[in-house]
């Protein structure tokens, strides 16, 4: 139905606008009109489309709402009789009926009778509520027209007045982001809030044991869970200056090649290439990681195991021998070569913003090109190139799905690459994938978590976004 | 201060010579003091960018220890002629040059000079400032740096205190040489890179329009400055400005649509030149 109404008046509105288009022409050959004929089409369109629109769409999101409210304010004794839930059930039937359906529940005796007459009404009211909206809105149409219609006269600003609403249109669309922002963020807080009841904030942020599995019955063993979230930060920690280890030089290093050395055609070649890996979905890259890298990973070191058994390194060895195919260093190590893409696109811009003077007079001082990649452009770049890496390490604590997939669910405090670990990003996913309850604080404490991860990227972005931000200023 | 800005019409209006307009002054003293041996050598320099020449067939002897200035209208050809002479049109990929070019009688395009080494020997100051960005100290340190100039730290410290006090910036930068060279004023950083170039002793030091990004005060403390490295340097001035060239340089060459018109003492192209197009352009007609 609402797409029908929705093509009535997009074919009204367009009506509007070539008629209020024909009459300000019309109109303005006697005296020069303020603004052009399309002008005064668009003011007529706009008073003849928002205010229906507006209607239309508050109608059809509240009209179910008012219908149940009206029923249950007038419903007889026995329905108001009922507790909450059964009566919300009853009132959800009568309109079930009332639309023709069959009733979900059986109700017997007066809520028998009560149901039909409930029903009868429900589908009434409906049909009010139906036309109400309707009519309202081709009023608000009509109305609006007519104003406009009224409005087109040549000494009318209607330019000025459809540019103001263009710009506060454009500027909802951009709220809007900002209120999801905002939305988000609130959630995130308010759900920590109440886990932080169940669990002190200081012990989720320094304990050291995380074991979120809560029993469902109290005599099960282990009916407590731990939520010292310390392993999860240094994990995320660890995979992230791994990743930060391969994607950092690598792409900083590709970028000055790109910058300062490779020729218009090799660039053509290989910045495409590079901005396609930036494409690569991650979940591919988790299972590279999960069934390649890391099994031949763990082959490596378990031959290394191998050979070291029984030798003077034997600890080592026996240790070696032990590595699996999830491991810090698999899960970190793919992870910078999704980031490389990341940091060397940055990096190669940023580099390619130090002015070609510079460059010019270092040459012309008889510097070398490495020496002056070294002590001119890089410098001067390095502001930029920090904000960069900061945006790369935000990406990184933040990356999910090659995680899940390469470093392990055991949530331990170490530094060894070779182990599993788990970060942040991982134990979100385990405590809110499949049916949970959710009020626990096993499916809180990933609100907690996604808070602590919300503010350590935000901080992280703020500065980067800062730091390159002088930085160009310094050259503009 | 040997030369002012205001000099040159003082000496239009007691000089009263055939001078076209009071800008064009006849020369003073200063023009008139012989110039040393000629330290460059051009013989049918042309430039190429891609397809298109830029340069035809130049032919120039460039006297040492003088200023000469190359004049003429924008994309005549004088910036790219300029830059043949410490080979930076090397660092555009579609530049190429042909011709002979000789300093000191050795052929600086020779496939055995590396440029790196010549452009040491030829300093270059740009049209608009363009101090690293780094101290003040590090700016001028950069070329004793890496050429290996100094032994030890006091070495260093002595040949940029030298240059910054023969660029004249000594005395408004000696209690802060370890603030940021951006922060200096536009005049002050073109001194800042004139020392800079000075640092590493050049035997000649090329400037393109030095003067262009500047106000009329720091322009005239940069051309004193050009006068007294006169002394001890071959320099080689592209500017705009016909009077700066009228006020700085000995001698003169005249560009035109990339050939060279006229090269001769600056006193001659200002008040006699031989070429109608010379006459044109100083007198204001084009360019």
């Amino acid at each position: 139905m609402l797409l029908i109404y929705l093509l009535v008046l997009a074919v009204f509105s367009t009506a509007v606008f070539v008629l209020a288009r024909r009459a300000a022409r019309r109109r303005a050959t006697v005296v020069k009109a303020h603004s052009a004929a399309g002008y005064h089409g668009a003011w007529a369109l706009i008073w003849a489309a928002v205010p229906a629109l507006i209607i239309l769409i508050l109608a059809s999101t509240f009209d179910a709402r008012i219908e149940r409210t009206v029923l249950i304010a007038s419903a007889p004794e026995a329905v108001q009789a009922l507790d909450a839930p059964r009566r919300a059930a009853f009132i959800e039937d009568a309109r079930i009926v009332g639309a023709g359906g069959m009733p979900r529940q059986i109700w017997t005796g007066d809520l028998s009778t009560a149901l039909q007459e409930e029903a009868a009404r429900a589908s009434r009211v409906d049909g009010a509520l139906a036309w109400g909206g309707l009519i309202a809105a081709i009023l608000a149409a009509l109305i609006g027209a007519g104003l406009a219609w009224r409005q087109t006269r040549p000494e009318f600003r209607a330019r000025n007045r459809v540019e103001a609403f263009v710009s506060v249109a454009l500027f909802a669309c951009s709220a809007v982001a900002i209120l999801t922002t905002i939305g988000i963020v609130a959630s995130l807080v308010f759900e920590s809030l109440r886990f932080f009841q169940t669990v002190p904030i200081t012990e989720f942020l320094f304990g050291t044991q995380w074991s979120p599995q809560i029993a469902i019955r109290a005599d099960q063993v282990g009916s407590t869970g731990a939520f010292g979230a310390v392993p999860l930060f240094v994990g995320t920690f660890l995979i992230m200056v791994i990743a930060m280890l391969v994607a950092g030089p690598i792409g900083l290093f590709s970028a000055i090649y790109l910058a300062e050395y490779a020729g218009p055609k090799r660039r053509a070649v290989i910045k495409p290439v590079l901005e396609i890996l930036a494409g690569v979905p991650t979940v591919v890259y988790g299972f590279f990681a999960a069934l390649t890298v890391g099994p031949s990973f763990r082959a490596f070191f378990n031959w290394i195991g191998a050979q070291l058994v029984g030798g003077p390194l034997d600890g080592l060895g026996q240790h070696l021998l032990l590595v699996q195919n999830q491991m810090a260093l698999v899960a970190g190590a793919v992870m910078g070569i999704m980031l490389i893409p990341f940091v060397s696109s940055l990096s190669d811009d940023i580099i390619n913003a130090v002015p070609q003077s510079l460059r010019d007079g270092s040459y012309a001082m008889g510097a070398t090109r490495s020496e002056t990649i070294k002590r001119v452009v890089l410098p001067a770049a390095l502001p930029g190139i920090a904000g960069a890496f900061l945006l790369a390490v935000s990406r990184a604590i933040g990356e999910t799905m090659i995680v899940t997939m390469a470093a392990g669910l055991a949530a331990r405090t170490t530094l060894n690459p070779l182990d599993t670990v788990t970060t942040v990003t991982v134990q979100i996913v385990t405590l809110l994938t499949g049916d949970q309850e959710f009020d626990s604080a096993k499916t809180l404490a990933a609100f907690g978590l996604g808070l602590t991860l919300f503010v350590v990227t935000l901080i992280l972005n703020f500065a980067a976004q800062r730091i390159v931000q002088t930085y160009r200023e310094q050259y503009d | 201060m040997r030369f002012n800005l205001f000099r040159q019409l003082d000496g239009a209006e007691s000089g009263g010579t055939a001078a076209t307009s009071p800008l064009l002054a006849p020369p003073h003293a200063a023009h008139q003091e012989p110039t040393g041996p000629i330290k460059i050598q051009t013989r049918d320099v042309s430039v190429f960018y891609g397809d298109k020449q830029a340069l035809f067939d130049v032919s120039v002897d460039i006297p040492d220890k003088a200023v000469t200035a190359f004049i003429g209208p924008s994309g005549c050809g004088k910036s790219s002629f300029l830059r043949c002479l410490n080979r930076m049109n090397d660092t555009i990929p579609i530049a190429r040059v042909k011709g002979s070019i000789r300093m000191d009688g050795e052929d600086i395009y020779d496939k055995a000079l590396d440029p790196v080494l010549l452009r040491a020997r030829v300093g270059m100051v740009f049209q608009k400032p363009n101090p690293f960005p780094k101290s003040i100290f590090e700016n001028v340190a950069y070329g004793p740096r890496i050429h290996g100039l100094t032994e030890n730290k006091t070495e260093l410290a002595d040949r940029v205190e030298q240059s910054l006090k023969r660029a004249g910036l000594w005395a408004e930068v000696a209690d802060r040489l370890d603030a940021a060279a951006t922060g200096l004023s536009g005049g002050q950083q073109q001194r800042l890179v004139i020392a800079r170039a000075i640092a590493v002793e050049p035997e000649v030091i090329l400037m393109d329009e030095p003067c262009s990004a500047l106000d009329p005060i720091a322009t005239a403390k940069i051309e004193e400055l050009m006068d007294e490295l006169r002394e001890e340097y071959c320099l080689v001035i592209v500017t705009h400005s016909m009077a700066q060239a009228a006020r700085v340089s000995q001698r003169t060459a005249f560009f035109h649509m990339g050939e060279l018109v006229e090269f001769d003492d600056t006193e001659t192209i200002f008040q006699n030149p031989r070429d109608k197009r010379t006459l044109d352009y100083i007198t204001g007609r084009f360019g």
